[in-house]
């Protein structure tokens, strides 16, 4: 009795220093971004301000959406490489639907929502029940819902978005953009989810141990499925968001997004091996990365060095968000207090 | 065991490479000229190189997404460079390899010895090189020397220079296997910690696999070049994902410890050839991803197949 209350003891200080390190991480990101947007003040009075903090807030807010559920897959140790293309075809869809016309808008979200799930369930489905690796299912997803886009609109999607939706997106509610108060919202209820209910604590457990997790009664599978179904549903939901921004939807349009959304998710702390996950540090992460790469369009600096340094502060983000960097870091806490 | 050794010997996807290949001369008989076959190897020869390069860090568990960036960057420096003739082709292959090789290094030691997860460290890298290939060579263009678009995309005495180097990377996978370092590198893949335990430099392995798989990439971007004789601060991007189906058509299983290099140049001769042979059956190009996506997954599933029966032999 006595040795197995030791043990739960242990395991409570470690679940403690896990937290610590992951707050520290999330910490280390805000305030890195909001260096960058004041800081970037010093370099031209034209930016820094309350104005370009809202653009970089807007633009985030499609990112943050298709991190989410990239956070979720990387959490159970998958990765979703069908990101690119399920924007796609959230895009495709919505404009094709919509006509450009606000009939019927309350099932075409739904529905699109549903149908991309449902694609994302197909590979969930192909991961962990004909065990196929993630990597391999999801890229071949990708390939084969974008030839269907690329097919079904012969190369050119028609039709435009609802013009509700591009109202939405124009609108502003005290200064504030519409996306971005639908984004706060998306983060309260995603960081509920993952962080605060039973299916995020899950799913947790999923990623830390599939066999633990099995032995504990958790449908591991179906939890893994579900995953990828919701990644497929935010990046389509991404995609629909898009198409009401541009005001119509391309092929290319999911793209940029792909590997974004990989790097917020590594950014923000969790750990690409899985079961270390942190909703809110992910957002940190889009933040910063849509901070710096409209800092440096602002900037005028070239195509190519914008990317080295994006590659250059993912790169060092990493470095140091390593367990070893916040062991010696929680040591030296120690020492000095 | 001899089902196992079929499976681990690439033979299957040799196969499926003839099968593939009688079907597309059936369809398209100009294909059998000898001038049409050293065209489709000239058009394979990147991807089977990069291929075989990336099958070097997948065997040992890890994962390089840094393909992209290594050819796009070695392919706008082989582009900007102006050096003519044999001895220029020369020069030039031995800068490539060095910036691959340096491009793979830096991904070994941040992966290996600095403990990064290999998929987040070399996205930061293609990023980086992505970014440095802008810097070089700002839009398509650049000079590729005669001799290199003529001499290396044509033959030898009959042979077409594409065939013999990627012979010659067969053989190079043929000999390094039986080496130690070969050994160390498919147990790495199998079980790092048993391998640790055994005595083997895990952290020197995976550092070379990286190596490997940068010169691997680089030979790729060189070859690529002297093909399309320009260069492009993108030329990488195709790569990314085909050169990972390339490797699942293999059979090399990601999570490491079983596939060959071989295959894995094989797999990718087969995708180029399933390309030609979609186009000249008149299969809409719209199509052509959806076709070869579900390849890949029934390949992926037939080598899991193959497993399976070869796992259950082994316990009975």
């Amino acid at each position: 009795m006595n040795q197995s209350y030791s043990t739960a003891d242990k395991q409570d200080t470690r679940q403690a220093q896990r937290f610590s390190s992951t707050s520290i991480a999330v910490l280390t990101i805000y305030s890195l971004v909001v260096l960058m947007i004041f800081g970037s003040r010093l370099v031209s009075p034209s930016l820094g301000g309350l104005s370009q903090l809202m653009t970089v807030l807007y633009l985030s807010s499609f990112l943050v959406i298709c991190a989410f559920g990239q956070g979720l897959v990387i959490m159970v140790r998958g990765l979703d490489l069908s990101v690119a293309s399920m924007i796609t075809l959230g895009g495709v869809l919505s404009t094709t639907f919509m006509q450009g016309t606000n009939e019927g808008l309350y099932f075409i979200i739904p529905g699109i929502l549903l149908i991309s799930a449902l694609v994302g369930g197909i590979s969930g489905f192909g991961i962990t029940r004909l065990s196929i690796p993630p990597f391999i299912m999801t890229m071949a997803m990708g390939l084969i819902v974008y030839s269907v886009c690329l097919g079904f609109t012969e190369g050119t999607p028609r039709g435009f978005p609802a013009p509700i939706l591009n109202a939405f997106m124009q609108s502003k509610v005290f200064g504030v953009a519409l996306p971005i108060l639908l984004m706060l919202i998306l983060i309260v209820i995603f960081t509920t989810l993952q962080s605060y209910s039973a299916f995020g604590r899950k799913l947790n457990a999923v990623g830390n141990n599939p066999d633990a997790a099995n032995i504990a009664g958790i449908t591991v599978k179906r939890m893994t499925i579900s995953a990828y179904a919701i990644s497929a549903a935010c990046s389509a939901l991404a995609g629909v968001l898009l198409a009401a921004y541009a005001n119509g939807a391309t092929l290319r349009m999911g793209d940029d997004y792909l590997l974004p959304s990989i790097a917020a998710v590594v950014v923000g702390g969790s750990s690409i091996l899985g079961g270390r996950g942190n909703f809110l540090g992910t957002v940190g992460g889009a933040l910063l990365l849509t901070t710096l790469s409209s800092m440096l369009s602002a900037l005028g600096v070239g195509q190519g060095w914008k990317t080295v340094l994006e590659g250059v502060v993912i790169l060092v983000a990493l470095l140091m968000l390593r367990e070893q960097v916040f062991a010696s870091l929680q040591s030296m806490f120690k020492r000095s207090s | 065991m001899t089902i196992k050794r079929i499976a681990d010997s690439g033979l299957m996807i040799m196969v499926i490479y003839i099968l593939i290949f009688a079907m597309y001369g059936a369809v398209q008989p100009s294909a059998l000229s000898a001038y049409s076959i050293q065209g489709l190897f000239n058009n394979s020869l990147p991807l089977m190189l990069a291929a075989a390069g990336a099958t070097f860090v997948i065997l040992q568990g890890g994962f390089d997404l840094s393909v992209a960036g290594t050819i796009s960057l070695v392919n706008a420096i082989v582009a900007v460079l102006q050096f003519d003739g044999a001895l220029g082709a020369i020069g030039m292959l031995a800068i490539a390899l060095t910036v691959g090789i340096l491009v793979g290094a830096i991904n070994g030691f941040v992966v290996a010895y600095l403990k990064v997860q290999a998929i987040a460290a070399t996205l930061a890298t293609m990023i980086i090189c992505q970014g440095v290939a802008l810097l070089i060579l700002r839009a398509p263009g650049g000079y590729v020397s005669d001799f290199m678009t003529y001499e290396l995309t044509g033959s030898m005495s009959g042979i077409p220079v594409a065939i013999i180097i990627a012979t010659l990377v067969a053989l190079l996978w043929f000999v390094f296997r039986r080496t130690n370092a070969g050994r160390n590198l498919l147990a790495v893949g199998q079980d790092a910690k048993a391998a640790e335990l055994s005595g083997i430099n895990v952290a020197r392995t995976q550092f070379f696999s990286f190596i490997w798989a940068g010169a691997l990439y680089a030979l790729a971007a060189y070859f690529l070049a002297a093909l399309t004789s320009t260069g492009s601060p993108s030329a990488g991007e195709p790569f990314l994902l085909l050169t990972f189906a390339a490797v699942a058509l293999g059979g090399t299983a990601f999570g490491g410890g079983r596939g060959s290099v071989t295959a894995s140049l094989l797999g990718a001769a087969t995708l180029v050839l399933m390309q030609k042979l979609l186009f000249s059956v008149g299969v809409s190009s719209f199509y052509t991803g959806m076709i070869q996506g579900m390849i890949m997954v029934l390949a992926v599933l037939f080598s899991g197949a193959v497993q399976f029966v070869v796992d259950r032999r082994n316990i009975i």
